[in-house]
């Protein structure tokens, strides 16, 4: 079980903010990380000299390694972290493997601080590593109680064992590997034999040899049916000396650990890259109908543009009544302003007998006797 | 192309023109109702033979016709393993945007691949209206080849990435 980062994002923010922190601050801080490794972050305003880190995470659960507590060379490791500003707390707080005691007053300050924090926040990823380290370390060991042919079965993850077999100047690491659907299985057997075929070309000769196989290896004989029954077949790395040298040792570890979220990200990305690219297809093929559409569209939109300009002429030759209304108030107006502007000699005589209407007497209404 | 699929392709398309050849024919069930027999099958006078073309026991291509309306169901080839889940998820990803293409049906129809229902009525609206369109894209050469096509450049793109993620892999040893 490890993620391909080593450092802890949510950790690393929260030593960053206490660190950083003016004033000291009151912290409890507990939270987890893909599902089982667990953080603990206490800081007293009392005491901010003295923070606390404590962390849970699985370790191996069988084999011959330490099962319920960390060896003395995990210890030492951790140790080797930063060795100023941590300190190993023994007895480790309940319920976790490790309490760190963390003095931010040693450490550096200005750019260095970051650095020392983030290895601080990868204190996880150098647990998880340092038992297989320990492990690898004895590739060469010549000590007859370090030889043993029987596979040490690893559990970081209740779903993700590996094995781990010592065999004479080389180990094998055996992963079993397990997908919940078949598609999954489908795309890392492709992706195994991809590996297998890159790791045998001369390019790569310095890797260590890779092979996948549907059936458990020879080496894995007499384990349990159970751990042997798998729907991705197995695949095996032969580690030997030059793989562990030096820095070399650490990178080999980090990418074992990482195996299962390699390949796991892997069909996970696949299925996304299929998915997207069989969108792309369904629209390019889809493309050609709608382009058609639309073209009938348009041709709908032209009919209905010629429809709406024959109903405007309509409306036109409807308005003539109103313009000829308009063109008799308008001569009205100007009979008005003739009225009242220009005086013509005997035109108020001819107004008054033709331009005015006759007055009616209204049948209801009274004629004054004389 | 090769020439065993271009003989494929001919029959399948010379069969389809042949079978297209629809017309409006209302219910003889229900009143002013107008069904696609093919679906219906209420009629047996109203139906064709259907006609199977093989171009091997992978690729086949059914056509079904009657009075009002044709189905066509494609089996396609599917050589191995990657090749049968990607022809799945691709074949069920176009069912299941059917309606995008009018013709398509949801559910394949005995040969486990695609099947395409065409009746009179979209025969007429959608497809006589751009025939030189829709013709390349119905499944005669054009479908065909471009499911064939589309699922082995798929099949390469997974195997690539397989391989550069490989590749990155054996770097950290090194």
């Amino acid at each position: 079980m490890a993620c391909f980062e080593r450092v802890s994002p949510a950790l690393k923010e929260i030593l960053l903010k206490l660190y950083r922190a003016e004033k000291p601050l009151e912290i409890d801080h507990h939270m987890y990380e893909f599902g089982s490794v667990e953080y603990l972050v206490q800081s007293s305003a009392a005491d901010p000299q003295h923070n606390y880190l404590s962390i849970s995470t699985p370790l191996l659960s069988q084999g011959a390694l330490l099962s319920d507590g960390l060896s003395s060379y995990t210890t030492q490791m951790v140790k080797q972290v930063c060795s100023d500003a941590v300190e190993v707390v023994e007895p480790a707080k309940e319920g976790y493997q490790l309490t760190l005691k963390l003095n931010f007053a040693k450490v550096p300050r200005g750019k260095d601080c970051e650095k020392v924090i983030t290895q601080i926040s990868s204190v996880q990823a150098v647990i998880l590593s340092s038992q297989l380290k320990e492990m690898l370390r004895n590739v060469n060991s010549q000590d007859p109680s370090q030889r043993m042919n029987k596979p040490i079965k690893l559990v970081y993850h209740p779903r993700e064992p590996f094995y781990v077999i010592r065999q004479p100047q080389k180990i094998t690491a055996v992963f079993p590997m397990r997908f919940k659907e078949h598609s999954d299985v489908i795309i890392a057997t492709a992706f195994f034999q991809e590996l297998m075929d890159v790791g045998s070309s001369e390019k790569w000769a310095k890797a260590p040899p890779c092979t996948w196989s549907p059936i458990p290896p020879p080496e894995l004989r007499g384990e349990t049916l159970e751990d042997l029954s798998t729907n991705g077949g197995f695949v095996s790395f032969d580690i030997s000396s030059h793989h562990v040298e030096g820095k070399k040792l650490d990178k080999t570890v980090w990418s074992l650990l990482n195996f299962y979220a390699y390949v796991k990200n892997h069909v996970k990305c696949t299925r996304g890259f299929i998915q997207r690219r069989m969108q792309k297809r369904l629209e390019s093929l889809v493309e050609v109908l709608h382009k058609e559409k639309l073209e009938e569209n348009g041709a709908v939109k032209k009919v209905k543009a010629y429809a709406e300009c024959s109903y405007v002429g309509k409306l036109v030759r409807l308005s003539k009544p109103k313009n000829f209304k308009r063109r008799c108030r308008d001569l009205t107006r100007k009979i008005k302003q003739i009225r009242f502007r220009i005086k013509i000699h005997g035109f108020r005589r001819f107004r008054r007998r033709w331009l005015t209407f006759p007055k009616f007497s209204s049948p209801l209404g009274y004629t004054k006797l004389e | 192309m090769a020439t065993s699929i271009r003989l494929y392709l001919t029959c399948i398309r010379n069969t389809l023109e042949a079978a297209l050849c629809l017309q409006n024919f209302p219910c003889q069930e229900v009143e002013r109702h107008n069904k696609p027999e093919v679906e219906m099958k209420t009629s047996p006078e109203l139906l064709l033979n259907p006609i199977l073309v093989c171009r091997n026991e992978a690729e086949k291509c059914l056509i079904e016709t009657s009075i009002n309306s044709l189905r066509i169901s494609l089996k396609v080839k599917q050589a191995d393993e990657l090749e049968n889940i990607l022809t799945k998820k691709f074949l069920r990803f176009l069912s299941m945007r059917a309606e995008a293409f009018q013709v398509l049906r949801r559910k394949p129809v005995q040969l486990q691949g695609l099947s395409i229902v065409i009746s009179e009525e979209s025969w007429v609206k959608v497809v006589a209206g751009h025939v030189h369109v829709v013709i390349p894209k119905l499944p005669c050469d054009g479908f065909c080849v471009d499911i064939d096509k589309e699922i082995s450049e798929l099949k390469m793109s997974v195997n690539t990435r397989g391989r550069l993620v490989a590749t990155e892999f054996l770097k950290q040893f090194t």
